[in-house]
């Protein structure tokens, strides 16, 4: 298996040219880190980040599988409005397990598990995260947790949906709360675990000469979402222990009965749960401002404040819980409170979005896949951004609260958000993965048919929601069911979209073009090792660079350049 | 943290072995160091919800949660806290002591810090048992409760046992931790390669500590 001697071979790019000592002869007996060693042994008790994140990579597919499969049957359901498809139960199962899984086995953990765990210390110049066996614990930890879940759907499923409220969870929900709950907490710490190490990492292991402001924004966005693992996960670990608690051993905090009070469960969920999204929508930012200066071939735009914007957005978000509970009847003041403060996270995310806009401004456009995606990402964050502003609104909340404007204005964010980055981020690294080029034009296809069915499956419900549709039902007003049934035919194309990319980038493992170096003639230490790199990252010591983001075209900025 | 001036006044008795992917021993300390910070902050939090709870409690019922707390053992808990504090002073001293490469001696303040802990979940084992002859344990459905009258108070005493327990849940993982440290470190050669366990471990302690501390005046101390 000469893997990539070819590649090393046949690189033109500078970076890699500067390393002379790139024997082809060590590469060619396949010191790369996919070919060093074969055994299953090697894979399953691997120190190797570059390994870890290829099996949280086939681990968060399986997921992502199973909660659009279930994804798919609640739209199915959804094409007649006498809810006669599935009995009330099976419904209120199917969104559940759709909600759980996609929430805290796909999106959690999908992109800093996956890309942050291969990319962060290819990008920062080190040889593995600073804890690598804690790495690897976090994967077992993350299939432990995955195996209690998955047990509880197949003795018969949940039915609290994925915000698991009280009471309904704890004194009258007949299912298998439970188990689905001792995965999710267990899933906590895998998440806790990956950010530490990714803290740790950031601080102590940065190659000589890579300071803090000639990392690339993906480190920074990955910075910031490790922060949210280690300050709001604890929090939603101790909710769902009381929960428990409270379920199994009758230690009442939150019913009534046993003197508790059911809104603090909703305010100690939310404190994680709305930093949650923010782990799951930064680490997405971090892929973005990637993609964005490579096929505009240009600078980043205002590299420092999208570097504040991470920093700012990860703060400001423990501090928006409330406007979840609007309609909960938590104090006026309490509501203005977080309805301004919710208005304010929309400023740092607005940075970014016209930082990515204005790097595409005159730069040398490429509209190759990974940039279909990022431009995809930018429309759909837009409207999920502003739809947002609306349900942070005091007035407009009493209106559209728990109805489909909700669902839509979430999945804008999580889907056209999180998946769409997730996906650009896979077609933008998977040369360096893999070693292996995909086909271009299916690429493009691909993102073309998730961007429209993502639109069709999703505005609708904007709409449904806007006229009084609530979320969790499956029976509905007859007038409703045009819009209902464009919704599940968009969520078709949708399905179509995301099976193409599973069977052309398999495909390409074996039958692919092999990649070069730096494909895209992208900026970054990651391109300067050889695809896929070596199982050691490095072969001479990483030279970080003076300047991040060094593309050939600048913007004309009056104020002071990076240092 | 590790002073380096000891480590170079005991030459090679007292050290850290370089681990492959870490360029200097410098960095691997610094990183070991920073993920138990990382670690304990992230701890900090999971008390934190139970500690806000019980203040919010406090201000909103502030009968029920006197009339519960009066069942506590204010004794018990002050007694308690001078015995966690004495800990952290015995493994302070087992961590002075591997800086200095006296094992021996490191490996008796190890042991005195387990005793001491194990001494704290003994007596908070008997303050429970005294809870339950108070029918202060309102989970128990064949025993009825003392305040079944005053439901606040009730969630006041389920946050008492949730937080309490958690904590003791936290100081066994500490001196089954500390206990197989204290038999790895009791053979020759440990402090040469791995003197900064010690430390690493000796930051959880502390914290264990600092829990209790936390504990102590929320729930003993404020409501008397």
């Amino acid at each position: 298996m000469n893997s990539s001697s070819i590649s090393s071979g046949t690189i033109t790019d500078g970076p890699a040219l500067r390393d002379p000592h790139t024997p082809d002869s060590r590469l060619g007996h396949g010191s790369d880190y996919l070919h060093a060693e074969h055994t299953l042994r090697s894979w399953f008790f691997t120190t190797d980040h570059k390994r870890i994140a290829l099996l949280y990579l086939a681990s968060i597919t399986a997921f992502f599988v199973i909660g659009a499969v279930t994804a798919g049957l609640v739209r199915l359901a959804l094409v007649v409005p006498d809810g006669q498809v599935f009995t009330n139960d099976t419904y209120n199962k199917l969104f559940t397990i759709h909600g759980v899984v996609m929430v805290w086995f796909f999106l959690i953990p999908s992109i800093p598990a996956t890309f942050g765990n291969f990319l962060i210390p290819l990008m920062i110049g080190a040889r593995d995260l600073a804890f690598p066996k804690l790495n690897l614990a976090s994967w077992y930890v993350f299939m432990t947790g995955a195996l209690f879940t998955l047990a509880s759907v197949v003795l018969g499923g949940v039915d609290t949906g994925w915000t698991f409220y009280t009471p309904l969870s704890t004194a009258f929900s007949n299912t298998w709360v439970v188990p689905a709950l001792v995965g999710v907490t267990i899933v906590g710490f895998s998440s806790i675990l990956t950010g530490l190490n990714f803290v740790v990492t950031i601080h102590t292991m940065r190659a000589p000469g890579m300071t803090w402001f000639r990392l690339p924004i993906f480190v920074w966005t990955h910075y910031a979402t490790s922060l949210i693992f280690l300050l709001a996960t604890p929090v939603i670990t101790i909710a769902l222990v009381l929960l428990i608690a409270e379920r199994a051993f009758h230690i009442g905090v939150f019913d009534p009965a046993y003197g508790g009070d059911p809104v603090l469960f909703q305010h100690l969920f939310w404190f994680y749960s709305h930093p949650a999204v923010y782990i799951m929508v930064l680490p997405g930012m971090g892929v973005i401002s990637e993609i964005v200066p490579a096929f505009a071939q240009k600078k980043l735009f205002g590299y420092r404040f999208v570097a504040y914007a991470a920093i700012g957005l990860a703060s400001v978000t423990f501090f928006v819980w409330g406007h979840h509970m609007f309609v909960n009847g938590q104090s006026d003041f309490a509501s203005v409170a977080f309805s301004v403060l919710s208005f304010a996270v929309a400023v740092p995310s607005a940075v970014k979005v016209y930082n990515w806009t204005a790097t595409i401004h005159k730069g040398s456009l490429k509209l190759d896949t990974p940039m279909l995606y990022a431009m995809g990402y930018i429309g759909l964050f837009v409207l999920g951004g502003l739809t947002g502003l609306y349900l942070a609104t005091l007035a407009i909340n009493q209106h559209v609260h728990a109805t489909y404007f909700v669902v839509a204005h979430f999945h804008y964010i999580m889907v056209g958000g999180t998946v769409l980055a997730f996906l650009g981020g896979l077609h933008f690294w998977w040369p360096k993965i893999t070693g292996r080029m995909y086909i271009e034009a299916w690429g493009r296809i691909s993102a073309f048919l998730i961007f429209i069915g993502f639109n069709v499956t999703f505005f609708p419900q904007f709409i449904l929601g806007y006229l009084g549709m609530p979320r969790r039902y499956h029976v509905y007003p007859p007038e409703f069911q045009f819009l209902n049934i464009l919704s599940s035919a968009g969520s078709t194309i949708l399905a179509v979209g995301y099976i193409f990319p599973m069977i052309y980038l398999v495909y390409s493992i074996w039958f692919g073009k092999r990649a070069l170096a730096n494909p895209w003639d992208a900026r970054g230490l990651e391109w300067t090792v050889p695809s896929p790199p070596p199982a050691h990252n490095f072969l001479t010591e990483p030279q970080a660079p003076k300047i991040p983001y060094d593309y050939p075209i600048q913007a004309r900025e009056t104020g002071r350049q990076h240092s | 943290m590790s002073a380096g001036a000891t480590d170079s006044q005991v030459g090679s008795q007292v050290g850290v072995k370089l681990v492959s992917h870490f360029a200097t021993v410098e960095q691997q300390k610094r990183a070991a160091v920073l993920g138990m910070w990382a670690w304990l902050l992230t701890e900090l939090l999971l008390f934190a919800g139970l500690f806000l709870t019980a203040l919010i409690l406090r201000l909103t019922h502030p009968e029920a949660v006197q009339a519960a707390a009066r069942h506590l053992k204010f004794w018990i808990g002050a007694t308690n806290t001078v015995v966690l504090i004495g800990s952290s002073l015995t493994m302070s001293g087992a961590i002075q002591l591997s800086r200095l490469g006296w094992q021996r001696g490191m490996v008796r303040f190890m042991l005195a810090t387990a005793a001491l802990g194990t001494l704290f979940l003994a007596l908070k084992g008997y303050e429970y048992y005294a809870d339950y002859q108070e029918h202060m344990m309102p989970f128990l459905s064949d025993r009825p409760y003392a305040l079944k009258d005053s439901p606040p108070s009730r969630l006041f005493v389920n946050l008492y046992y949730v937080a309490t327990s958690l904590h003791g849940l936290h100081l066994m993982t500490g001196i089954t931790i500390l206990l197989a440290m204290t038999w790895q470190a009791s053979r020759p050669g440990f402090l040469k390669q791995h003197q900064n366990r010690i430390e690493i471990f000796g930051l959880y302690w502390h914290f264990i500590d600092l829990i209790w501390i936390l504990a102590f005046p929320i729930l003993y101390v404020l409501n008397r």
